[in-house]
């Protein structure tokens, strides 16, 4: 039976926002299962795969190490805890970084197809960043049309996916000691695609065998996506739909629309969701809108590919990953469009609970039940129309009995891309340094990741991001962990009322919030650029910078790869939910302790949220010293 | 007395004992075929996971005398007298579901059998895995798992492991190191972090 008070608590344990705490009651009430409820089912979780001592990757297994010190010490192929766990992590961070790039092929795809002319609806907008890029690329802008320099500079990005050339322009605006640091440990990326396939070639039985070598691999891997993949698909978005630069909209389930048609925009790419935002606008859709009863055409954002839309349009956003379920399950949502990255298998099951449609629309990612409409470049705005279309005539479906949506929306502002926040800083970074070397600023933590049912969603992200600004600790953050923030409403320049009087003063005098939105997870690419010529600038490596990294609720694979191209680059990351490594002592204090030695930064995992802040301001404290500030 | 002695602190919730136990009692004893059989085997020994998400694997104690046998109204429980087992004949049992009232450790759970024609659900608990022990093989859960969590042997024989090792401990540390099972460092540490997320 239905208990209502027992609702309310489960609700509360659950989220810590109360738009989400209403939802996921409702949810109770109306039966619609979540991942909370799917996590429960699974305790208890195998303890093999949690320690990352399970191997199933041949035939003559599956195998698993004890771990307590007694047999098996080893799998049938031979391969002991150390090397099992090091190539479990190297697959991880291999599916992540493979994301992450695959993404970014796409949207240089589609920069190709654009120049080209063969790509429909689509144009380049930020012709400024175009040719900086190309120029970094060694193309020859001058006289010349922006499709020409964009076909050039789409060939060469696109050539070092491959193997070919064996270098990535991108990675050459690492700093220089960053660079050579790199160098001598052997994992200067080579290409995009190359090293992600030498990952699974390397995680083959009877390859590579010794931890200490897979990891460097990983590293390496890591970097050719922060540097590369990711760093490319930030970039092309931004050529094909502009720079970011800062904005204000609105945030939380309360976005959905009693009297409009709700159209969720779910996954990670701009190419599906900017043409669908064209599309919306188009002024006989809108008309057949309020032939249907509805008083017009809302948009809203879940996940990263609401950070892309909300980054450039200012498009709201109804939440983070664990939102998506929530979303569908006010029963106002007619379309659920997704491409890719973060979407619920059962996404279906839960949209088949009300009248909400799941539109998927990606070769790569098709999921049973839902409406398959494929987004192709050449007939992109075509299908996009298709799409709203169906959203229209879905919304006399819905049943108003079935409808609650949160009454709050709360505002938020984004669109902190590099380029906007060294602009909003005079054009150099000297003032964030003075700030910095002043002790008004005393270092900068970039807080990345999902939300995870193990942790109540967003409760990780919020409470860091606090405990940070009130130590002057000045915050930037991309993927769930700032729309989190949004939420929370901790993304306007009011909260700098939050923080620290030294963050506060700067906060005031700049105008802006003591958290920023840098957008998507693979803008964490902004960060590295941020950091790099932040680095630049004082003649110093990544890693001689008061930075940090935290991923307090990650979940994905993607995170995996984010966080060790952090510590890779010189950031020290603290995780809020264990890796799958502690069953190898020896991986564990390769990557807790002895990185240090390495690359000046390692891993750290710490649940609670203000323990976690404390490791990062004493870190940021051991680097101020060293630079002598 | 022989028994399936249960060490808490090195079980780490794999469930390999669930699926031992289950393809150990089906139709063909085969796991690709027992998933598909007509009366599905479900296990009788049970991973429970704590509030801090720790594991403990329950199972039929076979207790002597046993509240069970003592309270079912038809003799459907009776001892095995080789192995001093508790097993059901479950063509006698009328499903009541009064042994379940009377165990103290709530592990008798009630499914289809394929030994009978009908499709009522009987009193399916752990039979020690007798027929195994009579070929001289161990209780398939035990078998099964990799850590020691589950331990087959003379009761006393084991409880004297424990005894041995808790005394060593205490004569190292001068009587400080009160700890069961010893557990390697990078287990204690992670098991700290998922009792942290817990809590949180």
């Amino acid at each position: 039976m239905y208990d209502s008070f027992a609702a309310k608590k489960r609700a509360e344990e659950r989220a810590l926002d109360k738009t989400d705490q209403e939802i996921i009651e409702k949810a109770i009430e109306d039966g619609v299962e979540t991942a909370w409820d799917r996590l429960a089912d699974q305790q208890p979780q195998c303890g093999f795969g949690q320690l990352g001592i399970c191997c199933n990757r041949c035939s003559m297994g599956p195998c698993r190490i004890e771990p307590f010190g007694k047999k098996p010490v080893r799998g049938v192929c031979g391969a002991t805890a150390d090397t099992i766990v090091a190539r479990n992590l190297l697959d991880d961070l291999a599916t992540g970084a493979a994301s992450h790039s695959d993404h970014g092929r796409e949207v240089i795809e589609v920069l190709l197809e654009t120049a080209e002319k063969k790509a429909q609806g689509y144009q380049i907008l930020d012709e400024a960043k175009l040719v900086t890029v190309a120029t970094e690329y060694g193309i020859k802008t001058d006289g010349r049309k922006k499709e020409e320099i964009a076909g050039d500079l789409a060939r060469s990005m696109l050539e070092e996916f491959g193997t070919l050339k064996n270098s990535i322009r991108t990675v050459e605006r690492a700093p220089p000691k960053t660079k050579e640091m790199w160098k001598k440990l052997g994992i200067v990326p080579r290409g995009v695609d190359r090293e992600i396939v030498e990952s699974m070639h390397r995680i083959h039985m009877g390859v590579d065998a010794d931890y200490t070598n897979i990891l460097l691999h990983a590293m390496r891997t890591s970097l050719s996506d922060g540097w590369g993949g990711s760093m490319m698909a930030t970039e092309g978005s931004d050529i094909l739909f502009g720079t970011p630069t800062p904005l204000t909209l609105t945030a939380n389930l309360g976005t959905l629309k009693s009297d409009q048609v709700n159209i969720v925009l779910h996954g990670h790419n701009p190419i599906l969701s900017e043409m669908i935002v064209k599309a919306a606008g188009d002024p006989g859709l809108k008309k057949l809108a309020q032939d249907k009863g509805a008083k017009g055409i809302n948009l809203v954002g879940m996940c990263c590919t609401g950070n892309e839309l909300l980054m450039r349009h200012g498009i709201s956003i109804a939440g983070t990953f664990l939102d998506q379920e929530l979303a569908i399950a006010t029963g106002s949502v007619e379309v659920m469009v997704v491409d890719y990255q973060c979407i619920f298998p059962s996404i279906t099951q839960t949209a088949g609970c009300y009248h909400t449609k799941v539109v998927t629309t990606s070769e790569k990612a098709k999921i049973p039940g839902s409406l398959y409409k494929e987004f192709k470049h050449e007939t992109a705005l075509v299908t996009a129309k298709e799409i709203v279309t169906l959203a229209i005539e879905n919304f006399p479906n819905r049943n108003p009995d079935r409808v609650r949506i949160p009454k709050k929306p709360v505002t938020m502002m984004a669109g902190f891309s590099e380029e906007a926040i060294r602009k909003a800083l005079g054009g150099t970074y000297k003032p964030l340094i003075d700030a910095i070397v002043a002790g008004k600023i005393k270092g900068v933590v970039g807080i990345v990741g999902c939300n995870n049912p193990k942790i109540k969603q967003d409760y990780g992200h919020i409470t860091l991001g606090k405990e940070l600004i009130k130590r002057d600790i000045l915050v930037v953050e991309t993927g769930c962990a700032a729309i989190a923030s949004g939420k929370a409403g901790l993304l306007v320049p009011e909260a700098a009322a939050l923080a620290g009087d030294g963050l506060k003063s700067v906060c005031n005098a700049l105008g802006i919030p003591p958290i920023l939105h840098m957008g998507s997870c693979v803008d964490c690419s902004r960060i590295l650029v941020m950091a790099a010529n932040v680095a630049k600038e004082l003649g110093v490596g990544i890693g001689d910078l008061p930075l940090g990294g935290a991923a307090p609720e990650w979940y994905s694979q993607k995170a995996i790869a984010i966080g060790t191209y952090f510590v890779s680059s010189g950031v020290y990351t603290v995780l809020g939910v264990p890796p799958k490594i502690f069953g190898s002592q020896n991986v564990t204090t390769l990557l807790a302790a002895q990185l240090k030695d390495i690359v000046n930064a390692s891993f750290a995992v710490e649940p609670d949220p203000v323990k976690a802040a404390d490791l990062l301001e004493a870190e940021i404290n051991r680097k101020r010293k060293a630079l002598g500030i | 007395m022989k028994t399936v002695f249960v060490r808490p602190a090195l079980c780490i919730g794999c469930r390999h004992c669930e699926v031992a136990c289950a393809i150990e009692h089906s139709e063909t004893g085969i796991l690709f075929s027992a998933i598909h059989e007509e009366k599905i085997s479900h296990p009788r020994i049970h991973v429970e996971v704590g509030e801090n998400y720790l594991t403990f694997p329950n199972r039929c104690r076979h207790c002597d005398p046993a509240p069970c046998m003592q309270v079912c109204p038809t003799g459907a429980l009776y001892r095995e007298p080789e192995t001093g087992s508790v097993v059901v004949a479950y063509d006698r049992c009328i499903d009541c579901a009064v042994c379940a009232m009377a165990c103290p450790f709530g592990i008798i759970q009630f499914q289809k059998v394929y030994q009978l024609d009908t499709n009522r659900e009987v009193n399916a608990k752990c039979d020690n895995c007798i027929n195994r022990q009579i070929a001289g093989t161990i209780p398939a859960c035990a078998e099964a798992c990799k850590t020691g969590a589950l331990e087959f042997g003379e009761t006393n024989e084991l409880i004297r492991t424990s005894r041995k090792d808790f005394t060593l401990r205490m004569l190292k540390s001068g009587g400080t190191d009160t700890e069961g099972t010893q557990i390697p460092a990078n287990i204690r540490a992670f098991r700290a972090i998922i009792e942290a997320m817990a809590k949180l």
